[in-house]
């Protein structure tokens, strides 16, 4: 009797739930998951008494019939008698645990067996046989050649055999012509699009957002990046390092750190009102689920909110591991109002791109020189002036003229022209509100200013200011609309009621993080000024912060300027007058800060769109300056306003008032910088990004999230990986590449061995390890153990080589037995554990749907590129607009993916939503399925197309063309019983159409390829009919 | 092997008959005779499985989440303090949306509608249902419904599947598992969604089969010609063709079955001819030509446009005849978060009429006994305003602590109103009934217990209800 086949299984589904390694959540303090416990004094008796089975209360427990009962009647767990007594044994034999063979460190070597000397072609036989042979059977016989053939043509490349390539096969009797076959498919493009197709499902890729609103999305450059990766057979190690972990390699390239969009393929949030926290929360638990299930077949979903009730994982390990994944600059929204890709993200320029952005850079630098080289020639010219200006009396600044300007004296009138909403309707127009509901402040440079009388007037340091609701802003049209090229300062009066979390100021914005907070902002947060300008908050933007907080109920001075040059640097907030003492808190603009939809244009002071406004804050002398005033003006400004004198000046301020406003050529240099600044970011604009992993430079803090609510933090953890798994290497770092490093260590007891298990599933229907998503206790056991050791070691020893390991599996004596065999054998052994014959399993979806395209040869050929929207997308849930010619006919595995309404012929066919890592299809028939093979366009146009090529090449030799079509689909020669039965087909058909033309005008219009030219309607018509019967076999759909 | 039936991805064992039922929408009752095998002699001494009230649920998602105080749960003191801030003491800081979190003042807003004790029972309804105040006395009207989500998708993906994240299986879904299919030519969960696309997107996941296998995948029937999809032959190909083709595949079919007993083949053979059938039942169901004008006229005038409430609520009782188990619509217009006032009286006139023709067709037809109908959204609103009040003008945020739903026929009390909320509306004060007490509830009707019927995924035996939920016995007649 063996604890882990035998014992175990039965302790952890019918005993842990309660009695496992859960113990904060179960109410008995009695545990049965580790030796110690199970045999612990439990106060003058025990659970279990190694070797007397009397003496232990679990026997007497589970042979109860009364209150006693384990386990209790209400649990919905029983004990069989067998498993009773399995028990009993167990204890009699003196109650022995085992650790759980998929988590023991790989074994170094696995012996091959003995068996099977004459069968076996390569080691992997020599595990099944042995196996076949103690159930005292035999394997099966071979398949035919030609159904070898076609098994291993679709398992590799994902589309059927061409006649061409069955002859040369079945003609080359040399030695070697099966390992040839199998190098010359691993070697085609269609392999690689074959083993990215089963990736994609692990890596639930998607070409758009997932949850509510589920927008496109821009991510098949990393599905391309797979195929590359296949196709240059990239040692797996290597392509899951990447994938974790490729930012932080030493320098690393685009290559690498686009390999990283896997972390960000999960589902992303564009819902109004939620609670971002909750979401950024969630996306971490995707990356540790999918962590878990795609390299260490592990269910971590469980810890999520409790220890695990089988497996001996804890929360502090999934926290843990979290930490890991949390290290980025991402919100838990995405922007609902602009088209800004969820941070960190990636420039992916075209090659024509990248010439233009290093152009327009050559000559930002230029300009930038230009500038340095005005201001310091600009030293004689400034010394006239300063004599000139100096006589008699100190030169003075005189504070520039502003753009705008708002003293917030009395209310005026608003007109029917000026009363709007800020916001626009979904057209575009806009919504006129009841002018006499509104309010105007006067604004001497340019239009007034508009408010509502929810705003009130109170004293100020000058006269009246305004005083603010929180809910409704004072909106200034028609300035302020500035991009991150632009220079400018914005000054003002302030006086906040109390110190509040946040309260926004002023902004020019679509709004928070509906809108990725794009646009500029000052803003409260717990008495810190805080200026931002933002593509994407916060990945994508500036903030600068003052170090000390504002008073309440104090009036302060406050400026911002800003320099244009896209850095935090451009930023500076003076108080008072004065430069205030400030931090970077975020210093990476790289995209638009204009660019939004539905209103909201103008700047505006007091509130924002679903944001807090500054709610009882007053505001006074609002002033906008068309460019960055100088320390020495601000301070002027300052003066003007306070009514106090201008503190000294000095000479660098006077410089540098002299270069903003009097010197020519530095003033002209200064527009020529902001110019070149705006074409490069005009092109740098047009570039696409993609979400991608950059680790932060400090980890934020993670927690133990109790019940895993996103707002309970409870006790603090660092990086760490689980703990019943290998301690975390001692040298390499806390960060996601160490993580990539504990994972593909040559001993990891789980990395190779889940994923030899996916590929053997890939190839035979079924892994050695049936629940390849789950190693654990609750787990099938593997069929084969040492096989899959074996397997895993040597996958570990020769380089990680994929392909290799393919090889090895498709040219093994298993892989080439027969799955046909008689009742007795099929009901000896109905799920095949003993492999004792091939598995003939069913066509996915992608292989059926290519292989309709291909046999037709409508297929298009072409690798990579965007996704494309064949006939089905119309029919989706959300119907989508159908492309037009070759878009058609690409490979299934471009299909463009919508996670909520996915194609609707692909998921018939028992493909995955990709909502997330599956590793795994299940495979059913549906009676759906027989509409779309028979019905769908995508079908009968292939059949269609077919036909007329058949016609053409064999005129009315009904024979041949049935030969070939059933050759075709099935990849072997029709019977002659079966030949007879597709002639009739045919001439069945064709009598029928020859009755009615337009039918077959009809059927051999289906779809958008070119009708051929045809002589004979009815007949191809009724070809038609038949390649569609014929594609729609059982045989057909098959493997085998 | 004895696990084999309820466990998740386990192959059954391919016995000939046991393949043809669970892969059709053969008979058949996969979970349901697992559930009480496996449980064997245990299962009999601890209770006897639940007899049935209910064969089959209809149930009429309103989406978007109907305003619970402007329809049923009647709050005169609103009216009251109209315009004052919501107290502090009500709130007890529950969090809001990040539509109002941010607002500077929540100021309450009353009922604009006239409500009114209907029927024999004097159960509460306002003037915006007059048709469904008609059937009052069938109701058992759930003032006290609560969920935890308070944004549609976690709250839609809630009420559907007993999880807000997306990845479980939706309660028909568990339903076909547990009970299978008495109609072999039709899908046992059939899904309609208003064509009425506007509001809070509805996702295909919603009637996803999650983890359970996707042959229990909700079937929508749409509104156009193909009801399924590619339910209609190509042009070109008649039906009569369709079946001589057919003839012969399944002739090929079958001469290879006799050299390779392979069950799957038998499967394949089976699959066509079910959707040979299906080519015509589908259509029997959609095509309503044979319905007399005296029930027709109980579901309002929208009943001859496909795609309409009205037009689904009518498919929905056609299928209900034919033994599909779970029918699920989808009503979307119910997110007022502005203009209340003038849109719920909009989604109500959409939906009144053909909700209580719906009960009155069943009663008349005798089905209403054992046909449970389920109705509600998947949240509540607040009872304060979000943005201001405007004149009469308003809107309403979500609100998830309580909400109304309400339950006729297949065993529910009717004429009966279940549950108490503050004077507000806000919170629960008596007789909570959780989202999981909700499905609980409703599989309890239909002869299940929510704890046996499970699926094991990942290791976890899974539930529809989690690990929470309890049948609500004051619901049940």
């Amino acid at each position: 009797m063996s604890f882990s086949r035998d014992v175990r299984p039965i302790l952890s589904d019918r005993c842990f739930h309660c009695h496992g390694p859960d113990a904060t959540n179960q109410d008995s303090d009695f545990r049965l998951d580790t030796r110690d416990h199970a045999v612990a004094d439990l106060g003058g008796y025990f659970g279990v008494v190694p070797g007397d089975v009397l003496a232990s209360e679990l026997h007497a427990r589970i042979h109860a019939d009364d209150w006693s009962q384990m386990p209790p009647a209400d649990s919905n767990r029983v004990l069989s008698q067998a498993e009773k007594d399995i028990l009993d044994r167990w204890i009699e034999e003196g109650a022995g645990y085992e650790d759980h063979w998929a988590f023991e460190a790989l074994p170094k070597s696995i012996s091959v067996p003995e068996a099977g000397r004459l069968w076996a072609r390569n080691p992997v036989d020599r595990f099944v046989y042995r196996k076949i042979a103690d159930a005292g059977v035999g394997p099966n016989r071979e398949m035919s050649r030609s159904k070898w053939l076609r098994r291993v043509t679709f398992d590799l490349t994902g589309l059927p055999p061409t006649l061409d390539e069955l002859d040369d096969f079945n003609a080359d009797q040399s030695v070697g012509a099966f390992e040839r076959a199998v190098d010359r498919l691993l070697s085609t493009d269609a392999c690689a699009e074959r083993l990215t197709s089963e990736w994609l499902d692990v890596a639930r890729y998607s070409d758009s957002y997932g949850y509510q609103r589920d927008d496109e999305r821009f991510v098949w450059p990393y599905r391309d990046w797979v195929i590359d990766a296949f196709r240059r057979n990239m040692p797996y190690d290597r392509f899951v390092t990447w994938q974790i972990a490729g930012d932080l390699l030493p320098d690393a390239g685009e290559e690498q750190k686009l390999a990283t969009a896997f972390n960000r393929l999960h589902s992303h949030k564009k819902e109004g009102g939620v609670a971002v926290e909750e979401f950024r929360v969630e996306y971490m638990a995707d990356r540790v689920h999918t962590f878990g299930t795609a390299f260490m077949g592990i269910t971590l979903e469980c810890t999520r909110c409790h220890d695990h009730k089988y497996d001996p994982v804890t929360m502090r390990d999934y926290y843990s591991l979290g930490a890991f994944f949390q290290n980025i600059d991402e919100r838990g929204l995405i922007s609902y109002f602009t088209d800004a890709t969820p941070t960190p993200s990636m420039p992916l320029p075209s090659a024509a791109q990248k010439t233009r952005l290093a152009d327009a850079a050559d000559d930002v630098a230029a300009a930038e020189r230009a500038y340095s080289n005005s201001v310091e020639s600009a030293g004689s010219a400034f010394r006239d002036w300063h004599a000139t200006e100096g006589t008699g009396r100190a030169p003075q600044i005189v504070p520039s003229t502003p753009v705008a300007a708002l003293d917030f004296e009395t209310f005026g009138p608003v007109t029917t022209d000026e009363a709007f909403e800020e916001k626009h309707k979904y057209d575009g127009s806009r919504i006129p509100k009841p002018a006499d509901s509104m309010r105007s402040f006067a604004n001497p440079y340019g239009q007034r200013a508009l408010t509502t009388p929810a705003n009130t007037l109170v004293d100020g340091p000058s006269g009246k200011a305004v005083r603010l609701s929180g809910d409704d802003a004072v909106v200034l049209p028609g300035v302020g609309h500035y991009g991150r090229h632009d220079r400018f300062t914005i000054s003002l009066w302030l006086r906040a009621e109390e110190v509040a979390d946040r309260s926004v100021i002023y902004r020019r914005s679509r709004g928070w993080d509906d809108a990725g907070s794009i646009g500029y902002e000052l803003t409260l947060e717990e008495g810190r000024l805080s200026a931002k300008m933002v593509h994407f908050w916060p990945g994508d933007a500036l903030c600068v912060e003052t170090v000390g907080t504002l008073e309440p109920d104090r009036w302060t001075h406050v400026t911002v300027t800003y320099e244009g040059s896209s850095t935090a640097a451009g930023f500076k907030i003076y108080r008072d007058g004065r430069p205030a003492e400030t931090a970077v808190v975020r210093d990476n603009l790289t995209r638009t800060i204009t660019d939004w939809r539905l209103g909201y244009e103008d700047l505006a002071i007091g509130a924002r769109f679903r944001d807090r406004g500054f709610k009882n804050g007053a505001v006074d002398e609002f002033r906008v300056f068309d460019r960055a005033l100088t320390a020495g003006e601000v301070a002027a400004v300052f003066a003007e306003s306070d009514g106090s004198a201008l503190s000294a000046v000095d000479e660098q301020d006077l410089f540098e008032h002299f270069l903003a406003t009097l010197y020519e050529p530095s003033i002209t240099a200064a527009d020529a910088l902001t110019d070149a600044r705006r074409r490069y970011n005009e092109i740098y604009d047009e570039v696409p990004a993609i979400a991608v992993m950059r680790e932060t430079e400090e980890p934020k803090p993670a927690y133990i999230l109790a019940r895993g609510a996103y707002d309970q933090p409870t006790t603090e953890v660092t990086a760490d990986t689980p703990e019943f798994l290998p301690a975390f290497p001692a040298d390499a770092p806390r960060n996601r590449l160490g993580l990539a490093r504990w994972l593909t260590d040559p001993d990891h007891p789980l990395f190779a061995r889940v994923t030899v298990n996916r590929y053997w599933q890939m190839l035979f229907g079924r892994g050695l390890v049936p629940t390849s998503e789950d190693f654990g206790y609750q787990s099938t056991p593997p069929t084969h153990p040492d096989l899959l050791d074996w397997l895993a070691r040597d996958f570990v020893d020769h380089g990680y080589d994929v392909k290799r390991l393919l090889r090895g599996m498709v040219l093994s004596a298993t892989y080439r037995q027969s799955a046909d065999v008689g009742t007795v054998a099929r009901d000896r052994d109905p799920e095949n554990i003993l492999l004792a014959r091939g598995s003939g399993s069913r066509l996915s979806a992608e292989m059926i749907r290519d292989s309709a395209l291909a046999v037709s040869g409508l297929l298009v050929g072409r690798v990579g590129g965007p996704p494309v929207k064949p006939y089905d997308l119309k029919h989706g849930y959300t119907p989508l607009n159908v492309d037009e010619g070759e878009k058609l006919y690409r490979r299934s595995l471009y299909t463009f993916w919508k996670r909520t309404s996915p194609a609707p012929v692909m998921v018939t066919m028992n493909a995955v939503k990709r909502e997330v890592c599956r590793v795994r299809r299940e495979t059913t028939q549906s009676p759906l399925q027989a509409l779309v093979l028979l019905n769908g366009p995508q079908f009968v146009e292939s059949g269609r197309v077919y036909a007329a090529d058949l016609v053409d090449r064999f005129g009315p030799d009904i024979d041949a063309i049935a030969f070939e079509v059933f050759r075709r689909f099935t990849s072997r020669e029709p019977s002659a019983a079966e030949l007879q039965i597709l002639t009739r087909l045919v001439e069945e058909q064709a009598l029928r159409f020859r009755d009615d033309p337009s039918s077959a005008r009809a059927i051999l219009t289906v779809g958008n390829a070119a009708e051929a030219d045809i002589r004979d309607r009815a007949m191809t018509a009724a070809v038609a009919v038949l390649v569609s019967s014929v594609m729609n076999l059982h045989e057909s759909l098959r493997t085998q | 092997m004895t696990r084999q039936l309820c466990t998740g991805f386990d192959r059954p064992s391919p016995g000939r008959r046991d393949l043809l039922s669970r892969f059709g929408y053969g008979l058949g009752a996969a979970a349901l005779g697992s559930m009480l095998n496996k449980a064997d002699a245990k299962a009999s001494s601890t209770g006897t499985p639940k007899t049935a009230t209910a064969k089959r649920v209809i149930f009429l998602f309103q989406s978007g989440a109907p305003s619970q105080m402007d329809l049923f749960d009647h709050k005169p003191l609103l009216n009251k303090l109209h315009g004052e801030e919501l107290p502090a003491s009500v709130r007890m800081g529950q969090r809001l949306t990040g539509m109002s979190a941010n607002q500077s003042s929540l100021p309450m807003v009353g009922s604009p509608f006239k409500f009114e004790r209907r029927g024999d029972s004097g159960t509460w309804v306002s003037e915006l249902l007059p048709h469904t105040a008609a059937v009052a006395d069938d109701l058992c009207v759930i003032n006290s419904v609560h969920t935890e989500a308070i944004n549609h998708g976690p709250g839609v993906t809630m009420m559907q599947t007993g999880s807000q994240f997306p990845g479980r299986p939706s309660m028909g879904s568990w339903l076909w598992y547990g009970l299978g299919s008495e109609n072999e030519n039709l899908p046992a969960f059939v899904v309609m969604v208003s064509t009425a696309r506007g509001g809070q997107p509805l996702v295909s996941r919603l009637w996803g089969s999650g983890f359970l296998p996707g042959r229990y995948d909700g079937v929508r029937l749409r509104p156009a010609e193909d009801a399924v999809l590619y339910l209609n032959n190509p042009a070109g190909v008649g039906r009569d063709d369709r079946r001589l083709s057919l003839d012969r595949m399944q002739e090929l079919n079958r001469l290879r079955l006799d050299e390779t007993a392979d069950p799957t083949l038998e499967t394949h053979i089976a699959q066509y001819e079910m959707a040979f059938r299906m080519q015509s039942s589908v259509p029997e169901v959609t095509d309503i030509s044979d319905e007399p004008a005296s029930v027709l006229n109980l579901y309002g005038e929208d009943v001859h446009t496909p795609g309409t409430f009205a037009a689904n609520c009518l498919r929905a009782r056609r299928l209900a005849q034919r033994g599909v188990r779970f029918i699920q619509l989808y009503q979307p217009g119910w997110d007022h978060h502005s203009d209340l006032p003038s849109s719920i009286r909009h989604a109500a006139r959409k939906t009144d009429e053909a909700t209580a023709g719906l009960i009155t067709d069943l009663k008349n037809q005798g089905m209403l006994d054992d046909t449970l109908v389920v109705w509600g959204g998947e949240f509540g609103r607040t009872s304060y305003s979000q943005g201001k009040i405007e004149g009469g003008n308003f809107g309403r945020d979500h609100h998830p602590r309580c909400f109304t739903m309400w339950m006729a026929g297949g065993g529910v009390k009717g004429g009966h109103t279940h549950g108490l909320t503050d004077d507000f509306s806000y919170n629960v004060v008596d007789g909570g009934v959780h989202v999981h007490d909700m499905h609980a509830t409703i599989l309890h009707l239909l002869g299940i217990d929510h704890e046996r019927l499970t699926f094991k995924y990942q290791g976890r035996h899974f539930r529809l209800t989690d690990v929470h939920g309890h049948v609500v016995e004051d619901l049940l007649a």
